[in-house]
């Protein structure tokens, strides 16, 4: 049925199939739709935030889905600036990822806050010392420079590219793209930083504050050092995701292992970093504000120093040894592991960085008051993760997202059926100039 | 001229003379068009610009002792006006004034991000969660001089601001450019039936204020008297609310000490 | 026309960009946020003339001045009034909140009519004339049955014009039941006139006493005239005054007082006795008063103090001797000491025992009428109206005994005694109340044991409340002719709670009424002109203006202006001129006093092997326990750990509640003899084990949802427990236990 708009040489299931398997996903994508318009009409009233949680489940999605999505901005810096040309075979896929993370992000920043239609008084009376302008700023020119990079893939669709406009389009502006990566690795730097400074410059919370240097605190340098180190990981845990789904080798193995392996050696030295950053944290600034260590992590049914150790050894030590040995990468059980637990560790990191910061009482007469999210904040939170698999699946299934995957499955006109054949010839009718 | 010389509002709350009974509450409430809902016991999200905590000295009976402290904004000077809200506010919707030391807050432009409230330690600003909404009847006792809040904005203690403005505006018609120091006071301050609040200008020597809390200027206001102290003094947040306590376990409880730290040696 | 893709892509993005770059969506996007900032549901408050009105609040007895602050012609806000001699420029929270009464949502609009079951909630708006024909005929008609006395009116005042105006009605009718609700104000009465043959109110000399003995007083807590305590308290605090607090709570007033004795609850009276004791032991009385102004001085020695020596006093009370001998040698060495009783906010009556152990304390240390001690004050007598000319039936049920025994020769010193009314109606058949007025009074909640209450309730066959919100005894009565509230009306507001001058506020409207209600006292002189003579020819006035002008005849523009009348220069009367009883002196004992002290103690109803705990009654000054309920500000102000939810809290012991297995926040029950609630456990190390507290003011099944079912209402667990000797309902508490939900 949709087979014109299938690129050429590659296999995809029958469309009644997708629709199908997709069923559950429009349904997740409905509900959240449901939540989100509830919150928005009814007021931020339908989540359990309160005054004590002013950042919740979103703000912590927020910074997880940019901190994961910066396998974007991370592997076109590589590809493009330091000229790994390697992983030009996993560009798009990690393109696409952070498109739809940072689409998400912005989708959720909009519910989140409590008058939508002021929200452009971010950008109108922007307060330049707020790390969240310049969040703001980045996030929005960043989106709009992933909006650009994703943009030529859209083209190559092969009923788009057959028109003379969009094919020169697209072809000039993969001449460009550099320029654009160049951009989007300089707003990634800012913004991933910006973000860690959210939490970093807030001086009257002790969890969260940092020192840092001039206007920068640390955690402004560890957020896009771990951006870079776990997003990378996220596109590789999603790309064999997607490989385990369509039955498929869809980027060659040397690719992912050099992505691998230039993860890892991020990831190694980030939580070196952020060893120091919480050993000179713990042992000095806290305790000049009157803090111990304990006193973050005790007194609460929750929050306790397994966080810590979630965080720093669980998924950050182990999977940093693992990706950085051959062996480790070599052997798929351990690779994965290693690639989840990263993952994972961006994960934790955001969360303590948000919610714990909200929690840890700071006044000696107050609690740790505890929040569990609302079906409202569940379902918008889901809502970016259904959009997110129905977007890769339909870029998949109509996108040329994998330059290696003609290579890696080649298909067998012969086993095909006459639709498959009819589209192979008028693929290779249209885009001769395609290598 | 030394009459223009910046005003340093701010408050010295006495907590000895503190009972506790809430009437500076009420008299913000009523002052400032604070909402109200049929449920107010969750205090995460009820409206209330000041508040009053319990302290206890958490010793068993009968050694016990408990202790009220009032907190409104604290209006922190931070360094330099920069307060811990003020300066993540993306949409300068919240300002130090250096002419008064007022914190404001601009609720028609603040779209809702709640940056300040994670900033702010003192869990001082709130958080319209919900359209406020009076009982039939109830909206004729609104004040003109403060605009009800829309649902979606934070909102936090001005201070009485529009009470400063009318004083002005007053004072301005007599041709003075100088308030007394009881042409403005806050409505807590005024309400307080114990006298426990003293508002004034903390530069001026002649305020209840100024004398009771002797602020050292050269150290972010830093109380001389040793009876005085500030919430969370470590942070240098450099609160502009002050409070008294002859008792010993108050003032600690005021900030957080390491175990075998001394707070008579901290600052 | 043939629309090709190339054609429809470009029309849709030539489209789209042409949009954008055109002014549309900037306007939509800018008006979208203006309109935000302007939503028709978030009320613009009008703005108008600013102006101030200074009137008296009659919330409670403290009697106060405030000044209503009005834009055009709406009130605003209401603040202290400067320079008044009882509060000058404070006001308590309750009063703060008083607009929430004025415009809130419990205000009764109209006369109504019952029309479903009494509580239902069932009403029909009537016109005024016809309310009050209504209880015109059902009143003629019981008149014509020779039941006159069976009319009874339960009243929150008696000083004023309005309650003398529904008291003269009551006397004109035929009917000697007119009942004020009980206060600490009873015990206080009926000391001085034990003592000192006065029929006066208690003053305080609060301001001048250089130490303070408190048994129980919420001195902090609404005790007395709140803002004045409050004051007294700030400036004992400046002034190096100390203030011993003894009680077996932690409460505001103990946390903040210099010393604080935990008692078991009840035995205040043997520490009294126990301290008199040492005084006189260690012969540290003042001499020139006791020799020369008091009588029975060694009976009180010999009779009832041999009983009281201080190891006595420690196992009784729980306090170590030593303790007791130094607060003694304290108390007798201070040069104006000051001891004073009546549990939390004194909304309750003490036993005959306590009263005069206290004032005997006082007496000992001679600061009878002193500076800085009890002084007796005087009724400020202004209402002088024409005699009145009872007819036979007037006076023959006049001569009938009151209902609830006040005056009698069992009870002979006691002016009112509203606890035993449900009694006197549930021990006949037919109850002895056939007609019942409630005036500016919440019986229906307030009155203890309210399973008893509602059971005599159901007997008493016409009840008209004339409150001005719905509160429980409105919702329960069969007819309600609403009054204006207190800032609406014209009122005389006689004495200040506590306060050394004699003084009457003055209550003016500040506002015009809201509703289709009535000054009660208009409805009353209506009521009566409406019976015709005689009861029409004792109300000679046109209306209750006239009524109030006429009384205060000259005074009147004075007290319009002023707001309040003061006898500035008032000082008590000195010794050899104070006391009016039989000796001309100050009687330290007398057969009845010999009588309450024998019975000194008030032992909580329930048996120990039960009950094994003690559950006592707290005031706090964020909760309104009076007539009227809490409005939506001050219940805001309740703390998460008294109210959550729906749900009240009891305070326990860590102690305690680890013996019963409670934890913090837990469910549990606590049953009384007279009842049993469901509770949530907060946890407390300022209350004694063994004791648990629960608030007072709450549990309120009528007024707003603001109000309405939050927590529990204590009456429904506390019955009333006489005192032996004066009749007095001198409960302080009830056996209790607690045990897991």
């Amino acid at each position: 049925m949709d087979s014109a708009l299938i690129p050429k040489g590659v296999n995809r299931c029958p469309l009644s199939e997708l629709i199908l398997k997709l069923g559950p996903v429009v349904a997740v994508l409905l509900w959240g739709v449901v939540a989100m318009f509830m919150c928005w009409i009814k007021g931020l009233n339908q989540t359990n935030m309160n005054d004590s949680y002013g950042f919740a489940l979103w703000i912590w999605a927020d910074l997880t889905v940019i901190a994961l999505g910066g396998g974007a901005f991370f592997t076109g810096l590589l590809r493009y600036i330091i000229g790994k040309d390697k992983l030009k075979n996993i560009i798009n896929f990690a393109v696409l990822i952070g498109f739809i993370c940072y689409s998400s992000a912005l989708l959720i920043l909009a519910i989140d806050i409590g008058q939508p239609l002021r929200g452009w008084f971010i950008f109108w009376h922007a307060n330049v010392h707020s790390m969240l302008t310049e969040v703001a700023f980045c996030l929005t020119c960043y989106f709009m420079v992933l909006t650009i990079e994703y943009l030529p893939l859209i083209l190559e669709n092969r009923q788009i590219d057959r028109l003379p406009f969009f094919h020169n389009l697209s072809h000039n502006m993969h001449e460009i793209m550099a320029v654009f990566a160049a951009t989007g690795a300089f707003l990634s730097f800012f913004h991933q930083g910006s973000l860690g400074g959210v939490a970093g410059v807030l001086f009257g919370r002790p969890f969260a504050f940092r020192e840092g240097i001039f206007i920068w605190p640390w955690t402004f340098f560890l957020f896009t050092w771990s951006a870079a180190a776990c997003g990378p990981c996220f596109t590789i845990m999603l790309l064999k995701i997607t490989e385990r789904i369509t039955r498929k080798k869809l980027v060659k193995d040397d690719v992912v292992d050099l992505l691998a392996k230039i993860a890892g050696w991020m990831l190694t030295t980030y939580i070196i970093a952020k060893i120091i950053d919480t050993w000179y944290w713990a042992m000095v600034t806290a305790p000049s504000l009157g803090f111990e260590l304990t006193d973050f992590y005790s007194n609460n049914p929750f929050y306790g120093m397994w966080i810590l150790i979630l965080e720093i050894v669980v998924c950050g030590i182990i999977p940093s040894i693992i990706l950085i040995s051959k062996k480790g990468r070599s052997n798929p059980v351990s690779f994965m592991t290693a690639v989840v637990l990263a993952v994972l560790g961006a994960c934790v990191n955001r969360w303590a960085m948000v919610l714990q910061v909200m929690a840890a009482p700071v006044l000696t007469f107050e609690g740790w008051p505890m929040y569990y999210p609302s079906w409202q904040e569940v379902a918008t939170t889901l809502l970016p993760v259904a959009y997110g698999i129905i977007l890769v699946a339909l870029s998949y299934r109509y996108l040329p997202v994998f330059p290696q995957e003609v290579e890696l499955n080649p298909v067998e006109s012969e086993d095909q059926g006459g639709k498959a054949k009819k589209a192979a010839l008028s693929g290779a009718e249209v885009s001769p100039a395609r290598a | 001229m030394k009459n223009d010389q910046a005003k340093k509002y701010g408050m010295v709350i006495d907590l000895d003379k503190c009972t506790g009974c809430g009437a500076c509450m009420v008299a913000c409430m009523a002052e400032n068009n604070i909402p109200f809902k049929e449920d107010e016991s969750n205090k995460l999200d009820s409206i209330t610009w000041m508040r009053v905590y319990q302290l206890t000295n958490g010793k068993p009976y009968p050694e016990t002792d408990i202790c009220y402290i009032p907190r409104p904004c604290m209006h922190c000077e931070g360094d330099h006006g920069h307060s811990p809200c003020v300066s993540v506010c993306p949409a300068t919707a919240t300002d130090y004034s250096q002419k008064t030391g007022i914190v404001s807050q601009i609720y028609t432009r603040c779209f809702g991000c709640r940056y300040c409230m994670a900033a702010c330690p003192y869990h001082a600003r709130y958080f319209n969660w919900w359209d406020p909404v009076w009982p039939n009847g109830m909206e004729k006792f609104l004040n003109p001089s403060v605009s009800p809040r829309m649902r979606g904005v934070v909102e936090k203690c001005s201070f009485c601001f529009h009470r400063h403005q009318l004083a002005m505006n007053k004072a301005f018609v007599e041709g003075r450019r100088e308030l007394e120091e009881n042409e403005y006071q806050t409505s807590c301050a005024q309400a307080c039936p114990s006298g426990a609040i003293a508002f004034g200008d903390l530069n001026n020597p002649k305020h209840t204020v100024n004398q009771l809390a002797q602020p050292d200027n050269a150290h972010g206001g830093q109380p001389k008297n040793p009876e005085v102290f500030r919430l969370l003094e470590k942070l240098g947040t450099n609160p502009k609310v002050y409070y008294v306590s002859s008792r010993e376990w108050v003032r600690r409880a005021g900030d957080n000490y390491l175990k075998n730290e001394n707070p008579g040696k901290a600052h | 026309m043939k629309m090709d893709r190339r054609s429809f892509l470009s029309f849709v993005i030539g489209g789209a960009a042409g949009t954008a770059l055109s002014p549309l969506p900037w306007k939509v996007t800018d008006d979208l946020a203006i309109w935000s900032q302007n939503w028709s549901w978030t009320p613009v408050p009008e703005d108008g003339e600013v102006g101030y009105v200074n009137t008296t609040c009659s919330l409670c007895p403290g009697g106060c001045g405030i000044t209503v602050r009005k834009v055009g012609d709406r009130a605003v806000k209401i603040e202290g009034m400067k320079g008044h001699p009882v509060n000058d420029g404070g006001i308590c929270i309750l009063g703060l909140a008083g607009l929430q009464f004025l415009y809130g949502p419990s205000r009764i609009a109209s006369p109504m009519r019952r029309t479903g079951e009494r509580g239902e909630n069932k009403w029909q708006k009537i016109s005024w004339e016809e309310a009050i024909s209504e209880v015109s005929k059902k009143l003629a008609d019981l008149r014509s049955k020779n039941q006159s006395h069976a009319l009874a009116c339960i009243s929150g005042y008696d000083g004023g014009t309005v309650p003398r105006l529904f008291e003269r009605f009551l006397t004109v009718y035929g009917s000697a039941n007119f009942v004020r609700t009980p206060a600490v104000r009873d015990s206080y009465e009926l000391g001085l006139y034990l003592m000192q043959g006065t029929q006066a109110n208690a003053g305080f000399d609060v301001e001048n006493a250089d130490y303070i003995l408190s048994f129980g007083c919420g001195i902090i807590e609404g005790w007395g005239s709140p803002v004045r305590m409050f004051k007294a308290n700030s400036h004992w605090k400046e002034t190096g005054v100390k203030v011993t607090q003894v009680e077996p709570r932690l409460s505001n007033t103990a946390a903040k007082s210099d010393q604080w004795i935990p008692i078991k609850p009840g035995t205040e009276v043997v520490l009294a006795l126990g301290l008199a004791r040492v005084i006189v032991d260690e012969s540290l009385y003042r001499r020139e008063f006791i020799a020369s102004h008091t009588a029975g001085f060694d009976r009180f020695v010999q009779n009832v103090l041999k009983d009281y020596p201080p190891e006595q006093v420690e196992k009784v009370t729980g306090i170590d001797k030593a303790v007791v001998v130094s607060l003694a040698k304290t108390f007798a060495a201070a040069k104006k000491p000051l001891a004073i009783c009546g549990r939390g906010r004194g909304a309750g009556s003490e036993s005959a025992g306590e009263i005069m152990a206290v004032y005997a304390l006082n007496a000992l240390v001679g600061n009878i009428n002193q500076k800085g001690g009890v002084w007796a004050i005087p009724d400020p007598n202004y209402i002088r109206w024409p005699e009145l000319e009872m007819d036979a039936q007037a006076a023959a049920g006049m001569q009938k005994p009151r209902v609830d025994g006040a005056g009698s020769k069992k009870y002979p010193h006691i002016r009112n005694l509203l606890h035993r009314l449900p009694e006197m109606i549930n021990s006949t058949d037919a109850s002895p109340v056939q007609a019942l007025f409630v005036l500016e009074a919440n019986p229906y909640y307030s009155v203890s044991d309210s399973a008893f209450v509602r059971k005599a309730w159901k007997k008493i066959p016409f009840i008209v409340s004339f409150s001005s919100f719905m509160d429980e005894t409105a919702a329960n009565a069969d007819l309600i002719l609403p009054n204006h509230v207190y800032l609406e009306r014209h009122e005389d507001i006689p004495g200040a709670e506590g306060f050394i001058k004699p003084i009457i506020g003055l209550a003016k409207p500040v506002v015009n009424p809201q509703f289709d209600t009535l000054h009660a006292g208009d409805t009353i002189i209506r009521l009566a002109k409406m019976m015709g003579d005689p009861i029409a020819k004792a109300f000679p006035w046109e209306d209750y203006e006239a009524c109030l002008e006429e009384t205060f005849g000259d005074k009147w523009e004075a007290l319009g202006e002023k707001g309040y009348w003061i006898d500035a220069g008032f000082e008590p009367s000195p010794w050899n001129k104070a006391f009016e009883t039989a000796s001309k002196k100050f009687e330290f004992a007398s057969d009845d006093i010999g009588a309450s002290f024998q019975n000194a103690v008030v032992k909580a109803e329930g048996e120990e092997s039960a009950y094994p705990l003690l559950l006592i009654p707290y005031d706090s000054p964020r909760i309104s326990a009076g007539r009227i309920g809490n409005p939506p500000f001050v219940i805001k102000t309740v703390a998460d750990t008294v109210i959550k939810g729906k749900n009240g809290f009891i305070e326990v012991n860590p102690k305690t509640a680890i013996a019963l297995g409670l934890s913090e926040g837990k469910s549990a029950v606590i049953s009384t003899p007279r009842g049993s609630a469901k509770v949530r456990i907060h946890l407390f190390e300022g209350i004694m084990p063994g004791v648990v507290a629960m608030p007072t003011g709450l549990g309120h099944t009528a007024y707003d949802s603001f109000l309405a079912g939050k927590g529990v209402n204590i009456n429904e667990l506390i019955g009333p427990v006489e005192d032996g000797s004066s009749g007095l309902n001198a409960a302080w508490g009830i056996r209790a236990k607690l045990g897991k939900a």
